[in-house]
C-alpha cells in the first residue's frame, strides 16, 4: 500500500530552510521574544529599594490596575491625538497615491522616491526642525497673521491664544507629517494592483468617475489603506518624540509617560505594565486588520 | 520632561560645534594632534598616569576657539594627559538611569570623572556609588572658597569638588514682555499666557514657588511644597505654561516663544551676548543657589590623573578662564581679583551674579535634603504634573 501523498510530501520537506531562518530565529528570539516576556513578571514586581534596579516578583497586579487609573486619560489623549493624526495624514496620502498610481506614468519612480527622501533625513532632526517652522515668529504663523486667518483658526481650535507650537494641533501636524509615507507606499501598492482593464470596463458599464471610484477603486485599495492606516496609528501611539518637542505640558502622549517612569520615577514595574497594556492595544489592532485583509500590504512595503 | 533627547545641547552649541568641526578640518590633522596631546611626554594612553573621560554638561567651561586652545587642550599640553571631554551630561535624572544598571551591577562605567548637581551627589554618596577623591594630590584644593567647604550634601567633603554654582531665577525677553519683571507672581500674568517656560529640574522650580510662597525650601517638607505644586498644576492645565524644559529653553527664548521662563544665571549671561533684550533677574522672594560638583564614579580608573585634572582646574587663572566663559559662580578663590585686573572681564568681576554679594547671598537659598520617601513623593507630583 503507498503512502498517502501529503505524507510523502512530508518526509521530502528538506530542513536546510530551517537552518537559513536561524540566524534570523535567533535573532528576534534573544533581542525581540525574551525582553518582551521578561516585562511580564517585571510587570508584575515592586522595585526592591529605590535606586537599585533589582526588583521582587510579588504577582502585585495592582500595579496594572493604578497604571490605568492614573494614564487612562493619557492613553485616551494617545489614541485621540494619533487617530487624528493618522486622518489627517490618509486625508494627503490617498489623492497622492491616486495620483502617483494612476498618472505617475513614466516618473511613478521618481515620485515615490520624492514622497521618501525627506524621510532620508533623522526623524529627529525633522521634528525639531518643525519647532522653527511653528514657532510664534515662524513663517508659519507669520503668513498666517498675514492673510488675517488667525481668528478663524483659533476659532476652529487650531491655534491657541495665537500660537501654534506646543499645542496638541502641533503634535498632530508633526506626526501626520512624520506618518504620510507609511501610508502613501502600501496604498500605491494596492492602487498598482488595480489592472487598467477594470477602470475600462467600469467605463463600459457607463460608470462616471465618482461611481467608478466608489465602486471600483476604493474597495480595491481597502486592503493598503487598512495596512497604512495601521503602519501609521501604531508608532504614532506609541510615539515620544512629537509630544516632546512640539507639544504643551498638557498633551503628553502615552510614550513620555513610560518613559518619565522608568528614567525619573525610577518605576520600571509600572513602566512595563503600561507597555504591555499599549502593546496589547496594538497587537489586537494588527490581528483585526490581518484578519480582514491579509498581511500582503503590511509586507510589501 | 527630561528625556535623553530633551538635551542641554541647543542649536547653539550644535552650531558652535559645526564651527568647531570646521575649524579642526581647516586646520588639519596638526590641530588633531594637539588634541590627543600628541609630541608631550607619556601622552600615549599606556602611560602610567593614564588617560582621562569626563562627562560634563554642554556649555559648561573654556572651550578651544578661533585657534586659542581651552581649558581640555591647555591641560593635556601641560600634563601630557590624554582626555575624552564629553558633553553628554544633559540631564541629572537621565544620567543617572544611564549609569544605574552599570554602577548597581558593581561593574565601572567609563568615566573618571563626571560632573553632577549636587543632590545627586548626595544620591550616589549614601548609595556608595563614588570614590573618595585622593585630595592629599590636589594641593589647590585649598582654593575652594570657606562657604561651599564640607558642604551639606557631602559632610566630609571627601567625595565632591565643587565645579561652578549658579542661580535658578527669572530670565526674560523685554522685547516680548513690554515690562521689566521683579517677581514669581509674574510668570502667572494671564498677559503671558502660553509663553511661560519652567525648568524640569524639581528642586529649582519647586523651590522658587516655595519662596514666593513665603516657604523654606532649604528645610522642604511635603506639606510646605504641596501649595507650590498646586499653584503650578493650575498654571499648567489653563494654558499659562507653554512647556517644562531642561537647558533647551534657551531657544525658545532667543525664538521669543517664551516671554519668561525659570532659567540658570550663567546661561542667560551667555545668550544675552546674542540677543541684548534678555534679562536675568532673582525674583524679590529669593532665588535657588544650586553647585554642580565634580566625582569620581565607583572603581574608576588613573586616580593620580584625576588629581591631576583637579588641581589644573582649581588653579585661579584656570578657573578664571572657566568662568569667563561660562558665567557661572566659580568655586575657585582668587578669581575674583584676577578677573578684575583684566578690563575685558572687569565688569563680570563685579557682577553679583558671578561674585554674589551680602545682600544677594542672603536671598538664596539651596533646595535641603529629602528624605527618600518624601523624594519619591516630591517626584511624582512633580512627574504627574509635568508628564501628565
Amino acid at each position: 500500500m503507498n503512502a498517502s501523498p501529503r505524507s510523502s510530501v512530508a518526509e521530502a520537506r528538506p530542513s536546510w530552510p530551517w537552518a537559513l531562518l536561524a540566524p534570523g530565529l535567533l535573532w528576534l528570539l534573544l533581542w525581540f521574544v525574551a525582553p518582551l516576556a521578561s516585562l511580564v513578571p517585571m510587570s508584575l514586581s515592586e522595585p526592591r529599594d529605590r535606586f537599585s534596579l533589582a526588583v521582587n516578583f510579588t504577582g502585585r497586579l495592582d500595579n496594572y490596575a493604578e497604571v490605568i487609573g492614573q494614564y487612562a486619560p493619557i492613553l485616551l489623549r494617545s489614541l485621540q491625538i494619533a487617530g487624528s493624526a493618522s486622518l489627517i495624514a490618509l486625508l494627503i496620502a490617498y489623492p497622492l497615491a491616486c495620483w502617483i498610481s494612476f498618472r505617475g506614468g513614466r516618473f511613478k519612480g521618481l515620485l515615490l522616491g520624492l514622497v521618501v527622501v525627506p524621510f532620508f533625513t533623522s526623524y529627529l532632526v525633522r521634528t525639531i526642525a518643525l519647532t522653527t517652522l511653528l514657532a510664534d515668529q515662524g513663517p508659519v504663523l507669520s503668513l498666517v497673521r498675514a492673510l488675517g486667518l488667525d481668528g478663524g483658526l483659533e476659532s476652529i481650535g487650531l491655534l491657541s491664544d495665537g500660537r501654534l507650537l506646543n499645542t496638541a494641533a502641533a503634535v498632530v501636524i508633526g506626526l501626520a507629517y512624520n506618518m504620510l509615507p507609511y501610508l502613501v507606499l502600501p496604498l500605491v501598492v494596492s492602487l498598482e494592483s488595480i489592472e487598467p482593464q477594470w477602470l475600462e470596463a467600469a467605463a463600459d458599464l457607463h460608470a462616471g468617475g465618482f461611481s467608478t471610484f466608489y465602486r471600483v477603486i476604493w474597495p480595491l485599495s481597502l486592503p493598503g489603506l487598512s495596512a497604512g492606516v495601521v503602519l501609521s496609528l501604531i508608532p504614532g501611539l506609541g510615539d515620544v518624540v512629537n509630544a516632546q518637542f512640539l507639544g504643551g505640558p498638557n498633551d503628553r502622549m502615552i510614550g513620555n509617560a513610560i518613559s518619565n517612569l522608568v528614567l525619573v520615577q525610577g518605576q520600571a514595574p509600572k513602566a512595563a505594565a503600561l507597555a504591555l497594556l499599549l502593546m496589547t492595544l496594538m497587537t489586537g489592532a494588527v490581528l483585526a486588520q490581518v484578519r480582514r485583509h491579509g498581511s500582503r500590504e503590511l509586507t510589501a512595503s | 520632561m527630561p528625556l535623553p533627547l530633551s538635551p542641554r545641547l541647543t542649536r547653539r552649541t550644535l552650531l558652535r560645534r559645526l564651527t568647531l568641526a570646521g575649524a579642526a578640518a581647516a586646520v588639519g590633522p596638526g590641530l588633531l594632534a594637539a588634541c590627543r596631546g600628541g609630541g608631550g611626554p607619556g601622552a600615549a594612553d599606556g602611560d602610567a598616569r593614564g588617560s582621562l573621560v569626563i562627562s560634563n554638561w554642554p556649555i559648561y567651561i573654556d572651550p578651544s576657539q578661533d585657534g586659542v586652545p581651552g581649558t581640555v587642550e591647555r591641560f593635556t599640553k601641560q600634563t601630557g594627559i590624554p582626555v575624552t571631554y564629553n558633553e553628554d551630561y544633559n540631564d541629572n535624572d537621565a544620567f543617572f538611569a544611564k549609569i544605574q544598571p552599570v554602577l548597581a551591577a558593581g561593574k565601572t562605567i567609563p568615566q573618571n570623572i563626571f560632573v553632577t548637581t549636587y543632590w545627586m551627589a548626595q544620591r550616589l554618596i549614601d548609595l556608595g556609588w563614588v570614590e573618595a577623591l585622593p585630595l592629599d594630590a590636589v594641593p589647590n584644593a585649598a582654593n575652594l572658597i570657606p562657604t561651599l567647604r564640607k558642604p551639606s550634601w557631602d559632610p566630609t567633603g571627601a567625595f565632591s569638588l565643587p565645579w561652578q554654582s549658579g542661580i535658578a531665577g527669572i530670565a526674560y525677553n523685554s522685547e516680548v514682555t513690554g515690562r521689566e519683571l521683579d517677581s514669581m507672581d509674574d510668570l502667572f500674568d494671564p498677559a503671558f499666557k502660553g509663553k511661560v517656560g519652567f525648568l524640569t529640574e524639581m528642586r529649582d522650580t519647586i523651590g522658587l514657588l516655595m519662596l514666593a510662597d513665603g516657604k523654606d525650601p532649604g528645610q522642604p517638607s511635603y506639606a510646605a511644597a504641596e501649595p507650590s505644586f498646586k499653584r503650578l498644576e493650575q498654571a499648567k492645565q489653563n494654558g499659562q505654561i507653554r512647556a517644562f524644559t531642561g537647558n533647551d529653553y534657551q531657544d525658545d527664548l532667543l525664538a521669543g516663544n517664551f516671554a519668561a521662563c525659570v532659567a540658570w544665571s550663567g546661561d542667560v549671561a551667555q545668550l544675552a551676548l546674542e540677543q541684548p533684550k534678555l534679562r536675568f533677574v532673582v525674583p524679590e522672594s529669593g532665588g535657588m543657589l544650586f553647585t554642580d560638583v565634580m566625582v569620581m564614579p565607583k572603581g574608576a580608573s588613573h586616580p593620580a590623573a584625576v588629581a591631576e585634572w583637579m588641581n589644573f582646574v582649581y588653579t585661579p587663572a584656570e578657573a578664571a578662564r572657566i568662568a569667563a566663559a561660562v558665567q557661572y559662580i566659580t568655586p575657585v578663590e582668587g578669581v575674583q581679583q584676577l578677573l578684575a585686573k583684566d578690563p575685558a572681564t572687569r565688569a563680570l568681576a563685579a557682577n553679583p551674579l558671578n561674585f554674589p554679594d551680602a545682600a544677594l547671598e542672603a536671598r538664596l537659598k539651596i533646595f535641603g535634603p529629602l528624605t527618600p520617601s518624601e523624594e519619591v513623593r516630591f517626584n511624582e507630583r512633580f512627574a504627574t504634573i509635568i508628564s501628565g
